[in-house]
C-alpha cells in the first residue's frame, strides 16, 4: 500500500506545490520545510487513501452463502476454464439420441486440465466421446475404468491432449481434459441416447444441466486417498466416493458471463401427429410440421441451473396405445415393444398413508414451499376411512403421530399447521427416516392398502444403499416418490419408486403441484395392470427381454421391452391381472415394426442394470467381467469402463507445468445455497507495525552512527 | 544523510501508525458498539453503531475463561471484521458461525482448547452458554462449510491460521467447534468441514 502510495503522482505534486511557496527562504531551510510539509501531505494523503483503498477492496469480499473459488492466496478468482455446452438432440419415437458438445476454452496463461463432474438423464446411455483441439478429431476409446484412469494419467503426464469421461453415478459423470493450452479451446463431444419418458399421453424429455449438492452420510474417513480428488465433501465411510461426486456449487454470476451457458436444439420426430410441444422448465420456440417438431429454448443460450424438460403430445385421438421398433445391428436382431394397459379402475380402496418429506438443508428455498405445498395436496386426497401419518426428517427423523391416525378433520388440521410449519435445515438422513415410517405400527384397522409417499429432492451420495433397506423393510407397503426442486436426482427417485414397486412423479414449479400430484395420486389408487406376463413369439434361450420381470403397471404408463435376437414377426403376447381381477390380454403384430436405432445399446445398459440388481439382490459384488464385456461388445458406458480419447503428439513443453481445475456447477434455480467459504480473517497489522519498527530501528542505529561519526 | 533519515523515521512511523490503527480501530470500536449494543437491545430493532457503518451489532461472544468479551457484528465482510467479529451465517435458524482477524478480537482463540467455555448473548438479553467440541485447522482453498450439515444449535468461530505469521492472506483456517451445554443434543452428526 505504501508502494502504491509513493507511486500516486498526486503525492508528487504535493511535493512540488510546497517547494513553490516558499520562494524566499535559503536552499537550506527550504528544502527541511518542503519535506516536512510533504510528508505531512503524504500523511494526510494516506489517511485519506486508506479509507478509498478499503472500500476498494469492499467489492471483492465474500457475500454470506456465496461460494468462490480460490486461488492459492485465498483470494477470490474466477475459473480459468470457459465452459459451453451444446445440446443436439434427436429423438426418434421412444429413443433421443444427443450430441453433447462441451467445450473448456482455457482464459488462463497457464496450461489446464480441467475436471467437471456433469449430470445426464438418468436412464442415459453413454456411447461415444470425441475430442476436438484445433482441426484435430480424436475418436475415444471404451477400456475398463482403471486401465483408461491409467491411459488418461500417462497422456496427461506426457503432455498429451487427453480426455476421458467416467460414470460416478447412473445420472453422475466426471470428464476431465487434460493439457489445454493456454487461450485454447478443446472440444469434448458425448454422445447419448435416453429413453423419451411416456406417461398419461405426453412424452416427456428431460435434460439435467446442474446437480443438487448431495448430502453424505457416515463418519468422515481420515485417511482417504487424495487422488482424484475433485469435490468439497470427503468420503465417509457410508458415500466412499464423496469427493467424486461434489463439484463446487457457484451462482451464476460468479463464472465468467460466458461460462456455464448451454444452446440446446431439439429435432423431434414423434410418429405421430403433433398437437403441441411444451416445458414447464423454460419458454420454447416450436416449430411443428406434421409429425416433425424442432425446438429451442428462448434466448438462445440458456444458464445451466435447472433442468430443461420438454414435453409433446398427440393430437387428441391420436394417442399412440402401442408401438413397435425394429433394428438390426451385427446380424443380430433387437425389437422394442411399447404396450400400454387399458384405463380401467377398480373399487376405491381404504389407504394407509405416509407422507415422508425431507426437510433437509438441500430443500431450503423454492424446494420447500412446493414440497410444503405438495404434502398438502396429499392430505387434501384423503377420504374418511383412510388413515395417515406425517413424517419429517433432516438430521433426525420425526413423525407428528406415534402411529397413523384416521383421517379426520381435526386431525387433518393438527397435520396441515405442522406442515404449514416446517422449515429446511440440516442433513439428509434418509435411512433413519425410512427405518421410523417401516417400523411403525399399522393402523388398528384390517384390510387397509399401505402406502408411503416420500417428498424430496433425493440429494443423497448412498442412493444403493436406501435402496435396499427400501426393498428389505417394506414388506406390503407400496413406495411412491415425488421429485421437488430445479434439479432433482431423478435416478434417486425413478429407482426407490420401483424398487418399492410404486410411482414416482416429479414436480418442476409451484404452479405445477396439483396437475403432477393428482396425476401421481390417480395412479395410487391402484396398479391398473399386476401379474404382467409378456410372450414373445419364438422366445429361445438366446433371446433376454429388458426389463426381464417389469413390475406392476400404473395409470397411463407403459410396458416398454427391448429384446435381443426375436425377428421382426408374429405377435407378442401382453396379459395381466386388472383391478377387479379379471385377466386382460393384448396382441400386437410384430410385423409392422418401424425401423429404429439405438435399440441394442438401450438393451446393453439394461442388461447391466439387471446384472447390477441381481448382484444387489444376492448381496454379492456385480460380475464384472461380464458387464465389461458387453459394454464393449456395444460399445456402451458401463460403472465399470470409462472412455479415453488420447492425441498421440505431446503438446505440453515438458518445462511447463499443468494447472489442474476443478469446473463448479451452477447452484440450482430457487434454492438457497448452504455452501460457505471461510473468509479473510488476518490484519496487515502485525506486518506493518512489523516493517515500521525495524524501519524506526534502522533510522535510529543509522542516527546514532552518524553522531558517533561527528563527535 | 540527514535527509534520509527524517524520510526513513517518518516512513516508518506512518507504516507503523497505520499498523497500529488496526488494532486501535479494533479496540475503540468495541467502546463505541457496546452502546449501540444496548440500545439495540432495549428497543430490539437494529442500531448502526454510526449512521455511515454497513454493520450492526448482533450479539455478544464472551470466553469467561479468558476475560474476553465483545460485541459481534452482521457480516464476514471487511469492513465488519475490523470492529468486532462478524457473524458469517446463522440467526434465527441453523448454526451460528462467527469470523474473527487473528490477530485482533479472534487471539484468544489460540489458547482455546477443548471443554472451553463459550457465552452468546441475543438482542433479547438471552445468554447461551456453549461448549468447545473441537478444535481443527483447515484448507480454505479445498474446503467450503456445509451450513446444511452442522448441527443447528453449534457456533462455530472461525480465524485465521497460523497465528504468529505476518502473510494476512494465508489459505488456512482455525476453527472451534461449540455445542450447547445446557441442553445436550446428540452428537451424532459430525459436521464435514
Amino acid at each position: 500500500m505504501l508502494l502504491t502510495l509513493f507511486a500516486n503522482p498526486a503525492a508528487r505534486a504535493g511535493f512540488n506545490a510546497s517547494r513553490r511557496l516558499t520562494p524566499k527562504l535559503d536552499a537550506r531551510k527550504r528544502l527541511r520545510i518542503a519535506e516536512g510539509v510533504s510528508l505531512w501531505l503524504a500523511v494526510l494523503m494516506m489517511l485519506f487513501v486508506h479509507p478509498l483503498y478499503a472500500e476498494a477492496s469492499e467489492g471483492n469480499e465474500e457475500r454470506a452463502g456465496q461460494l468462490y473459488l480460490m486461488d492459492g492466496q485465498s483470494s477470490w478468482q474466477q475459473p480459468a476454464l470457459v465452459l459451453d455446452s451444446d445440446f443436439k438432440v434427436q429423438v426418434s419415437g421412444l429413443l433421443a439420441q444427443t450430441r453433447l458438445t462441451r467445450s473448456f476454452k482455457n482464459t488462463s496463461d497457464q496450461w489446464q486440465e480441467g475436471v467437471f463432474v456433469f449430470p445426464l438423464p438418468e436412464k442415459a446411455t453413454v456411447y461415444g466421446l470425441e475430442m476436438t483441439v484445433g482441426e484435430r478429431r480424436v475418436v475415444g476409446r471404451l477400456e475398463p475404468k482403471a486401465q483408461a484412469r491409467k491411459t488418461y494419467d500417462k497422456a496427461k503426464a506426457a503432455g498429451q491432449h487427453a480426455a476421458t469421461v467416467e460414470q460416478q453415478r447412473p445420472n453422475m459423470f466426471t470428464s476431465r481434459i487434460a493439457n489445454i493450452p493456454p487461450g485454447e479451446t478443446v472440444r469434448v463431444d458425448i454422445r447419448y441416447q435416453q429413453p423419451v419418458s411416456y406417461r398419461h399421453g405426453e412424452f416427456e424429455l428431460r435434460l439435467p444441466t446442474t446437480l443438487t449438492p448431495r448430502y453424505m452420510p457416515g463418519e468422515t474417513i481420515a485417511d482417504a486417498p487424495k487422488h482424484w480428488q475433485s469435490g468439497w465433501a470427503t468420503p465417509t465411510d457410508q458415500v466412499p466416493d464423496a469427493h467424486e461426486i461434489s463439484p463446487f456449487t457457484v451462482r451464476a454470476d460468479d463464472v465468467s458471463p460466458q461460462s456455464h451457458r448451454a444452446t440446446i436444439a431439439l429435432d423431434i420426430e414423434s410418429g405421430f401427429p403433433l398437437a403441441e410441444v411444451t416445458s414447464p422448465s423454460h419458454s420454447l420456440h416450436t416449430n411443428i410440421d406434421g409429425t416433425r417438431a424442432t425446438v429451442t429454448p428462448e434466448g438462445d443460450r440458456v444458464l445451466m441451473n435447472k433442468d430443461v424438460i420438454v414435453r409433446w403430445r398427440a393430437l387428441a385421438g391420436r394417442e399412440p396405445a402401442a408401438a413397435v421398433f425394429h433394428q438390426q445391428w451385427q446380424g443380430q436382431d433387437f425389437l422394442m415393444a411399447m404396450v400400454l394397459p387399458p384405463e380401467s379402475t377398480g373399487p376405491v380402496l381404504r389407504r394407509e398413508l405416509q407422507f415422508v418429506i425431507d426437510t433437509s438443508g438441500s430443500m431450503a428455498g423454492e424446494s420447500m414451499v412446493q414440497a410444503r405445498e405438495a404434502l398438502l395436496r396429499g392430505l387434501d386426497t384423503l377420504r374418511p376411512g383412510d388413515y395417515f401419518n406425517v413424517i419429517q426428517f433432516n438430521s433426525q427423523a420425526h413423525a407428528l403421530f406415534t402411529q397413523p391416525v384416521p383421517a379426520e378433520r381435526h386431525y387433518l388440521a393438527r397435520a396441515r399447521h405442522y406442515v404449514h410449519n416446517l422449515q429446511a435445515d440440516g442433513g439428509t438422513e434418509m435411512t433413519g427416516a425410512l427405518s421410523l415410517a417401516m417400523s411403525m405400527n399399522r393402523a388398528p384397522v384390517e384390510a387397509l392398502v399401505q402406502q408411503m409417499v416420500f417428498i424430496t429432492d433425493g440429494a443423497v451420495g448412498n442412493e444403493s444403499a436406501l435402496f435396499e433397506k427400501i426393498r428389505q423393510g417394506l414388506n406390503e407397503r407400496r413406495l411412491f416418490t415425488v421429485g421437488i426442486g430445479s434439479a432433482p436426482n431423478m435416478h434417486f427417485l425413478r429407482e426407490a419408486a420401483r424398487w418399492g414397486r410404486g410411482e414416482y412423479t416429479a414436480i418442476h414449479n409451484s404452479g405445477e403441484v396439483n396437475q403432477a400430484l393428482k396425476k401421481l395420486f390417480a395412479a395410487m389408487e391402484a396398479p391398473v395392470l399386476t401379474d404382467l406376463e409378456v410372450r414373445w413369439p419364438s422366445e429361445g434361450s438366446e433371446s433376454n427381454p429388458v426389463p426381464s420381470k417389469p413390475g406392476d403397471l400404473f395409470l397411463g404408463r407403459p410396458l416398454v421391452q427391448v429384446i435381443q435376437g426375436v425377428p421382426a414377426a408374429g405377435e407378442l403376447d401382453v396379459s395381466g391381472k386388472l383391478p377387479g381381477g379379471r385377466r386382460w390380454s393384448t396382441r400386437l403384430n410384430l410385423n409392422h415394426a418401424a425401423p429404429a436405432t439405438g435399440l441394442n445399446r438401450h438393451w446393453a445398459r439394461g442388461q447391466i442394470d439387471e446384472l447390477m440388481d441381481t448382484a444387489r439382490l444376492d448381496g454379492e459384488s456385480p460380475d464384472q467381467a461380464r458387464i465389461i464385456r458387453l459394454s464393449m461388445a456395444h460399445r456402451v458406458m458401463s460403472p465399470f469402463t470409462s472412455f479415453v480419447a488420447v492425441e498421440e503428439q505431446p503438446v505440453r513443453p515438458a518445462a511447463e507445468n499443468l494447472e489442474s481445475e476443478q469446473l463448479p456447477t451452477l447452484l440450482p434455480a430457487g434454492s438457497r445455497s448452504g455452501m460457505l467459504r471461510y473468509p479473510q480473517t488476518a490484519t496487515f497489522w502485525p506486518l506493518f507495525s512489523a516493517l515500521g519498527l525495524v524501519g524506526l530501528m534502522f533510522a535510529l542505529a543509522v542516527a546514532m552512527l552518524n553522531r558517533r561519526a561527528t563527535a | 544523510m540527514s535527509r534520509f533519515l527524517v524520510l526513513l523515521t517518518s516512513a516508518s512511523l506512518i507504516v507503523l501508525m497505520f499498523g497500529l490503527w488496526i488494532p486501535f480501530k479494533a479496540l475503540v470500536a468495541q467502546e463505541l458498539l457496546e452502546q449501540a449494543w444496548s440500545e439495540s437491545q432495549a428497543q430490539q430493532t437494529e442500531q448502526r453503531p454510526w449512521p455511515w457503518a454497513d454493520t450492526w451489532p448482533v450479539a455478544r461472544l464472551e470466553l469467561p475463561e479468558f476475560g474476553v468479551s465483545m460485541i459481534v457484528l452482521e457480516g464476514g465482510h471487511g469492513e465488519s471484521l475490523a470492529f468486532g467479529p462478524g457473524r458469517v451465517f446463522g440467526g434465527e435458524h441453523g448454526p451460528l458461525i462467527l469470523a474473527g482477524h487473528r490477530d485482533t478480537h479472534f487471539r484468544h482463540l489460540q489458547n482455546v482448547q477443548p471443554g472451553n467455555q463459550l457465552r452468546v448473548q441475543d438482542q433479547s438479553r438471552r445468554w447461551q452458554e456453549y461448549e468447545v467440541t473441537d478444535v481443527a485447522i483447515v484448507d480454505s482453498r479445498t474446503e467450503a462449510i456445509d451450513t446444511h450439515q452442522l448441527p443447528q444449535d453449534s457456533v462455530l468461530l472461525i480465524t485465521c491460521y497460523p497465528f504468529d505469521t505476518l502473510d494476512a492472506r494465508g489459505p488456512l483456517r482455525y476453527v472451534v467447534k461449540a455445542r450447547p451445554t445446557t441442553q445436550k443434543g446428540p452428537n451424532n452428526a459430525v459436521a464435514i468441514l
